[in-house]
């Protein structure tokens, strides 16, 4: 891990100007020459020395947040300030906060619970892993915010078995937090303001990152998604009122309440007056790159840097004597973006609209070296070793579609498999339960349509039956697309 | 599937005619760490996970069947509950795991980075010849796994619980010799 607590040292000396708990920092715009800058809200204790620890944390204004909401604001005027925030989830889907704690019923007497989604398997996705390791009485403190204004009792952290350092920081904090009378009964003087936090460890498996998937696991048995309604904030965990929110959404929360909802509402992509559905993309974001690039990482910035300047600027570009071929913008699970189009924003509208997504903002990115059947193959494997099984599309479609790939790869393959590949597209994907079936279904289905000249590279002797109506159906059904 | 085929193929043990004897569960070592677990969560159930995970510690890395009925019973499930939990989830083993557990990630980020390479030279040092078999000496069990979330430092493997990242195949060769 040295490699990477020296990266964050460098990152902190590089921008010392951390602008979380002072003032707050102004709209990005890009340098004269170019440049995105970073900025850093959530990322600014990262690289100060022991920032897990409590008594650094408090140092660097932690708990001050939660310490102005419970001594001056009612739980509704918190949730007020987050909607006004605009603020989106982190995990991938990007629902609304606000709105989301608005859901949760106030006139009930069952327990009501917080289950943060620190389940992070998306692949190629870490973001998450950095606020736990670093900083986690940031996200702690978020936590605790989102329980003073929904009137929770209990938190639990579902955390990835697979990521123990975030476990044991986790815990500690949790112990730290107890200590000082942040955690237990009458927090910070207030009464009546009871709430406990555990620590809930995964065992290793994707599809607990799907928030009924969790709750099931949360509740000891095997992370089958459950068919919605009910939804989580009326009947979730041991069927109470229940949050699922990301960490890094959790994490937002204490400058929002710091600085206010507008505030943070200006950073980052306005709203599309003219179209209801482009929300925006408000705030900051931590970013990642990995793969095929010279400096893989985490940053934070504004929403608005386009993915080439992410890989360019902070990737370090190309491995040298190589070519990037194909990105996917957001772990594993969205549509594949090629070289001619990167120069899209990193938001949530701005993606979508070129028939891709945000996902969790880590993107993959792929060089020459790269062949595309074999990626799908890696790809399809992933989904096919972690659907959890309940659905046929899904259970039998991914194994279906490894089947296929690995079969082209070996040079068996004719253009009908990819006819057959379309075809199990339409009937895997939008048919189950939940999300997986889908996630596996953008990323094969637009490299192969992207791509499609390296599968029929693969069929000698064959040809492409669709050679001439494949660029129209292109431009008529973009990638991604329902 | 069949039922049977699939308890066969587990462990010797299973699939046999006699149900397993529980183990006396949880032996004294840990029974502080996993009754106070248990008063973490409204139903004795949502203790499952954390509970196998300390059991797996404890019990050398692996879940046997009479830990399986031990733990079903502690917690009120039945035992194929508790099955069905040790064959869901990836961490957990249902059968001997070797005295070093070598998880080798295979997805996407890392495959691009030379996972590929390093699950050769796992599976070479251990002698077997693939992933999820106990190597004969008993030394090594080389597991596949799916992201574990270390992708910017590619390619990444873990050793009994510990991450290694930006590993080689020449590196993990030494983690591996170093291995007793």
């Amino acid at each position: 891990m040295t490699a990477k607590k020296k990266a964050a040292a460098k990152k902190a000396s590089t921008k010392k100007a951390s602008a979380k708990k002072a003032a707050a920092p102004a709209k990005v715009v890009r340098a004269a020459d170019g440049s995105y800058p970073e900025t850093r809200i959530l990322s600014a204790n990262f690289g100060v020395k022991d920032s897990w620890t409590l008594p650094v944390a408090k140092k660097n204004g932690a708990y001050k947040s939660l310490e102005k909401a419970i001594k001056t604001m009612t739980p509704a005027e918190v949730i007020d300030e987050v909607k006004t925030s605009r603020v989106r989830g982190r995990g991938g889907a990007g629902f609304p906060t606000g709105v989301k704690w608005g859901f949760v019923p106030t006139d009930t007497d069952k327990a009501k619970y917080l289950v943060l989604n620190a389940d992070e398997s998306e692949p190629g996705t870490f973001k998450d892993r950095f606020l736990m390791e670093l900083d986690p009485h940031l996200v702690l403190e978020g936590c605790l915010l989102c329980a003073y204004a929904t009137g929770l009792d209990v938190i639990y952290i579902y955390v990835r078995g697979e990521y123990p350092l975030s476990i044991a920081r986790l815990e500690g904090a949790i112990e730290e937090a107890r200590e000082a009378g942040l955690l237990g009964k009458d927090i910070l003087g207030k009464k009546g303001f009871n709430v406990e936090a555990h620590v809930h460890p995964g065992a290793g498996a994707y599809i607990c990152g799907e928030e009924t998937g969790m709750l099931e696991s949360l509740e000891g048995k095997r992370g089958h998604p459950r068919i919605k309604p009910p939804f989580p904030a009326v009947e979730g965990a041991f069927g109470c009122p229940t949050v699922i929110n990301n960490v890094e959404t959790l994490a937002h929360v204490p400058s929002i309440i710091e600085h206010g909802g507008a505030w943070f509402g200006d950073l980052g992509i306005a709203p599309d007056p003219d179209n209801p559905r482009a929300m925006g993309s408000a705030g900051t974001k931590l970013m990642g790159l990995s793969g095929d690039i010279k400096t893989p990482g985490c940053w934070e910035f504004e929403f608005g840097i386009t993915v080439r300047e992410l890989i360019e600027q902070y990737g370090g570009g190309a491995l040298d004597g190589r070519t990037i071929k194909a990105v996917i913008p957001g772990g594993l699970s969205m549509p594949v973006l090629t070289a001619d189009e990167l120069d899209v924003p990193m938001g949530f509208d701005a993606l979508v609209k070129v028939g891709s997504g945000l996902g969790t903002a880590t993107a993959i990115v792929m060089d020459d070296a790269c062949d595309m059947v074999e990626a799908c193959e890696n790809i399809a494997h992933f989904f096919a070793d972690e659907s959890c099984g309940q659905c046929t599309p899904c259970r039998e479609g991914c194994h279906w579609m490894e089947k296929i790939f690995t079969r082209i790869k070996a040079g068996d393959g004719t253009p009908a498999d990819l006819d057959l590949l379309e075809h199990l597209f339409v009937n895997i994907e939008g048919r189950t339960i939940c999300a997986l079936a889908d996630a596996a279904v953008w990323p094969l289905r637009s490299i192969l349509r992207k791509f499609r000249h390296e599968f029929l590279a693969k069929m000698p002797g064959h040809a492409d039956p669709h050679a001439a109506d494949a660029k129209a159906s292109d431009a008529a059904a973009p990638v991604g697309a329902k | 599937m069949s039922t049977a085929n699939a308890a066969a193929g587990q462990s010797a043990d299973r699939g046999t005619a006699q149900p397993p004897t529980p183990v006396s569960f949880p032996p004294k070592e840990i029974k502080k760490q996993c009754d106070g677990i248990v008063t973490r969560y409204p139903t004795r159930m949502a203790a499952c996970l954390p509970v196998l995970h300390v059991a797996q510690k404890h019990y050398g890395g692996w879940i046997s069947p009479e830990v399986e009925a031990g733990v079903a019973e502690y917690l009120g499930v039945s035992d194929s509950h508790i099955r069905g939990l040790l064959t869901f989830y990836a961490m957990f083993n249902s059968k001997p795991s070797g005295r070093h557990e070598v998880w080798v990630c295979r997805t996407l980020t890392c495959w691009l980075r030379g996972a590929v390479q390093l699950r050769s030279t796992a599976l070479e040092k251990a002698g077997v010849e693939a992933c999820g078999v106990e190597s004969p000496d008993g030394k090594f069990l080389v597991k596949n796994m799916e992201c574990l979330g270390l992708c910017e430092e590619a390619p990444a493997v873990f050793i009994d619980g510990q991450p290694h990242v930006n590993v080689t195949p020449e590196k993990l060769s030494e983690l591996l010799d170093a291995c007793e």
